[in-house]
């Protein structure tokens, strides 16, 4: 029937299943279902004859950039943001409240990771991804691995530590490495941690702002240390051959999650619980640990998961997680501008 | 005088190496078997190119630049023109304020004037972001470039010109048309080749007023997360600079065909 | 009347354009930086919170001074670099000028991510200058030579900005009555005298074009400073962007923004005394 169609300019009894809508998502790149149609499986399978049509994506490269958007209202129906950035979301009232039960397999999310995407009492988030960031040592540059977030201080790695452009982090891992509490640091600690960063100038050989960096700079010898890593950068560095280690410091390594928000006016509600309802299948969230080394926040996709990956994310002792792993909470606008002014501040000193 | 000539061309020919020698590395690297920019080389390979012709994405971000640059470069060219003659050609109340203005977009980061954009499109009137968005945004950076580059041919040639024409029974803007644009032409065409070069490659302001269509900046900084996909890029970034070459090398000779039928034009 | 009418067909389109998606926005972003927030209620409220921060913070005025000088280096070296080549071809190129200009100016037309990623490669420490180096024996393997430093911002938009450059200054010189030399040497001048008497102060227009077409964006740059500047090569422009693009605080970035406009537009009407603006572009 549809090849004998196939000519005609319109069509309206077609019998496969096309969608009347169209969902909008503000999403980094990297996880276009047009791409990558195994991270939404049952979504991508079901409209494939016009996925294209039925997912239109726009992308941010910040999360900022994704805040600035929704604010402006582009129209999108589901983002993708980091934890960090959820609370802003709901005090401004750009995302709605989540109907869990519309959802078949939320039942398998793992609860912590489910309780950070809840505000008011109410599930806001659906926690997708999730992953690490440590420090990545070229092991046979240096002479001494190091084991702790002070030892970015070391004098023996000088002029060979890169760290990421990224106020969040710095501000995060100075504050571990002065044994502050990094959510709840006083004025004089902030000036502390202000003061530390700036006195890591001199181990530093440039501050890495993009993932591609994060490969470059280990691999050509330039950097020994590369702090804020994530693992996938780890992952590719050592199946190309690098004598590479991905370090679990003494403070705990840092840890992100992110995940969808539903758009406070998206047009289309049934296809936006659909497709996040495919984005949280066991095969779909298998398929994303598969190719990026994510931990996947359904843990029940771990039987289809790489032993290796599961072995080196230590995705089976999930539960253990937001012990041993320092993750991410969310800034309030002011807090987040201060850490930006703190780091900048730390940037354009001598 | 023939010392000064060796001196100059000397000097032309390293200065020549020394814009064209981390080209040359590109290329170089887009056939390189390996994903990273980095010595030793490992092996020739086309993989890259053999890749980029199933990167649909990139492709179709390639076009939308382009036509966002076309249009985008066309309009900057029209605009900037016409203000460039009356600029030129008359005196006018505020003439001074609008070369300020007209001139500030130049000095302005494109940052600032991508979020101002984004206000009005989104929050003062509402316009969906698009490829129409990143294009209007292109055009108002790229009216000062023309306004320069007409200007200073304009400046060139006399205003009798025009005057003689009108003198023959042309109406004014049918010497416009007749004796003043064809005299720009060269100038004209710069003016376009130089916005649209200048849209093609923008992109701190393009992120704020890209819709769901991505330009082709935008897509490969997007793409830089990717460490893998980089040799894609620089492969399309070699196909760019011969696809250059050669439109300069057709230019070039189509203006050599020309140049035959007007040697004498400086005596009008 | 006529003329007038002639005038206003010529201009309304440009200026109503300018108006509406130039400086409506521009006034509406410049207001921000009285503003407490980007957002929501926050964007009615009106404060100098941002101006008093701002001044009191000597790090972002000490980087803003240090771009400033760091702009203009780079563009007096890039005029120094570009001035040759143009009085070359405008002098002593004959018919061939406009192709070897054609071919200085082609590299620009390569994406600037990917000329800036290249000379990221050139710089390195394993990369191609370094291990060139240690060929000739002129450098010890693996030290990292140029890259992430002041240094390689400059020679890096050097790189990028010498073809943009010389175009303005053999614009320049090819309005000089080649008649006026002529006249110099015939009144006894040597080269030497002719070139400083004469070429020189009537290029001067098309030089000082091309110093501000360097000068002014390169105050603003973000994205050179960040891939090969490392920690003492990053420039004002990085913090203006980590405002808008980081903080989401438009009111600081604005007034950065503002502060930045106000550092280019000092030297700008310093030397608008000197020479007219207007003959800057060649009127």
């Amino acid at each position: 029937m549809p090849l004998a169609l196939a000519g005609c300019g319109v069509d309206e009894d077609d019998p496969d299943v096309e969608a009347d809508g169209q969902l909008l998502i503000l999403e980094w790149s990297g996880y276009e279902a047009t791409e990558y149609p195994q991270f939404y499986a049952p979504f991508t399978e079901k409209y494939a004859n016009n996925l294209d049509e039925v997912v239109e994506y726009s992308f941010f490269a910040d999360d900022a950039e994704a805040l600035a958007k929704m604010q402006s209202d582009i129209g999108a129906d589901l983002v993708h943001p980091c934890n960090s950035w959820w609370q802003l979301y709901v005090d401004n009232g750009l995302v709605q409240p989540l109907d869990t039960s519309r959802l078949s397999n939320w039942d398998k999310i793992q609860n912590d990771l489910a309780a950070m995407g809840q505000f008011n009492g109410q599930q806001y988030f659906v926690p997708w991804e999730w992953g690490y960031e440590s420090m990545l040592v070229r092991a046979d540059l240096v002479e001494e691995l190091p084991d702790a977030w002070l030892d970015l201080w070391d004098p023996q790695y000088a002029g060979h530590v890169a760290i990421w452009d990224s106020a969040e982090t710095n501000y995060v891992l100075t504050a571990l490495a002065l044994g502050f509490d990094p959510w709840n640091a006083t004025a004089e600690q902030e000036a502390q941690i202000e003061q530390k960063l700036i006195e890591l100038k001199p181990n530093l050989l440039t501050y890495w702002s993009d993932y591609t960096e994060a490969y470059d700079l280990p691999a050509s010898g330039d950097a020994w240390i590369v702090a804020g890593a994530w693992q996938d950068a780890y992952a590719y560095l050592e199946s190309d051959g690098y004598e590479v280690v991905y370090v679990q410091p003494e403070e705990g390594r840092l840890g992100w999650v992110c995940g969808f928000g539903l758009s406070a006016n998206s047009g289309d509600l049934d296809l936006a619980y659909e497709f996040l309802d495919a984005a949280i299948a066991d095969e779909s969230m298998a398929a994303l640990a598969n190719e990026y080394w994510y931990g996947p926040a359904n843990t029940a996709s771990l039987p289809l998961i790489d032993a290796y990956v599961v072995d080196f994310m230590d995705l089976d002792e999930v539960d253990t997680l937001t012990e041993r792993t320092v993750l991410y909470r969310p800034l309030t606008e002011a807090q987040r501008i201060a850490r930006t002014t703190l780091w900048d501040t730390v940037k354009a000193s001598p | 005088m023939k010392r000064s000539i060796s001196l100059g061309s000397t000097y032309f020919w390293l200065l020549a190496i020394f814009l064209y020698l981390p080209i040359f590395l590109l290329v170089l690297f887009s056939f390189n078997d390996a994903e990273s920019l980095r010595f030793p080389l490992s092996g020739f390979t086309v993989r890259w190119y053999q890749a980029l012709l199933e990167a649909g994405e990139l492709l179709q971000a390639a076009g939308n630049s382009i036509i966002v640059g076309v249009w985008s470069s066309l309009l900057a060219t029209i605009l900037g023109t016409m203000a460039a003659i009356a600029v030129v050609r008359y005196e006018f109340p505020g003439k001074q304020l609008l070369l300020v203005v007209a001139a500030l977009p130049l000095v302005i980061p494109s940052v600032v004037i991508g979020v101002a954009l984004l206000i009005l499109f989104r929050q003062l009137v509402d316009v969906e972001l698009s490829l129409l968005t990143v294009g209007l945004g292109h055009v108002v950076i790229n009216i000062p470039i023309v306004m320069l580059i007409v200007a200073a041919r304009l400046a060139g040639f006399p205003t009798n010109l025009e005057e003689a024409a009108m003198d023959l029974g042309c109406t004014y803007w049918g010497a416009l048309r007749r004796v003043t644009l064809p005299i720009c032409l060269p100038a004209l065409f710069a003016a376009f080749l130089t916005a649209f070069t200048t849209s093609v490659d923008e992109y701190a302001m393009s992120v704020f007023l890209v819709g769901t269509d991505a330009t082709l900046p935008i897509y490969m900084y997007s793409q830089l997360r990717f460490p893998r996909k980089l040799p894609i890029i620089v492969a399309l970034g070699s196909i760019i600079l011969v696809l250059s070459i050669g439109v300069i090398l057709f230019s070039e000779w189509l203006r050599r065909r020309d140049a035959v039928g007007e040697v004498s034009e400086p005596d009008v | 009347m006529e003329q007038n009418g002639r005038i206003a067909i010529l201009l309304t389109p440009t200026v109503l354009f300018l108006i509406g998606l130039f400086l409506i926005p521009l006034l509406v972003m410049g207001l921000f930086s009285f503003r407490e927030g980007s957002f929501g209620e926050a964007q009615t409220a009106f404060t100098l919170r941002h101006y008093a921060e701002f001044f009191a913070n000597e790090a972002y005025l000490r980087l803003l001074g240090r771009s400033v000088v760091l702009s203009f280096g780079v563009s007096v070296l890039t005029v120094l670099f570009a001035f040759p080549v143009a009085y070359y071809l405008s002098f002593f190129a004959g018919d061939k000028k406009y192709v070897l200009l054609t071919i200085i100016i082609v590299p620009a037309w390569v994406s600037y991510l990917l000329r800036v990623l290249s000379w990221k490669v050139i710089l390195g420490g394993s990369g191609a200058l370094a291990s060139f180096l240690s060929w000739l024996g002129l450098a010890q393997e693996g030290g990292t030579l140029l890259l992430f430093s002041p240094e390689a911002v400059v020679v890096t938009l050097l790189y990028v900005w010498v073809p943009f450059v010389a175009l303005p200054i053999f614009a320049g010189l090819e309005r000089i009555d080649k008649d006026l030399l002529e006249a110099a040497y015939d009144l006894g001048c040597n080269r030497l005298q002719t070139f400083w008497r004469v070429t020189l102060p009537l290029s001067l227009p098309g030089v000082l074009a091309g110093f501000l077409f360097v000068f002014i964006p390169t105050v603003g740059e973000y994205v050179t400073p960040a891939l090969v500047g490392g920690p003492e090569g990053i420039m004002f422009g990085n913090i203006v962007r980590d405002q808008f693009l980081r903080a989401l605080n438009w009111p600081m970035g604005a007034l950065m923004s503002l502060a930045m406009l106000v550092v280019v537009l000092v030297p700008l009407f310093i030397l608008s005394r000197f020479v007219r603006l207007s003959e800057l572009a060649g009127l």
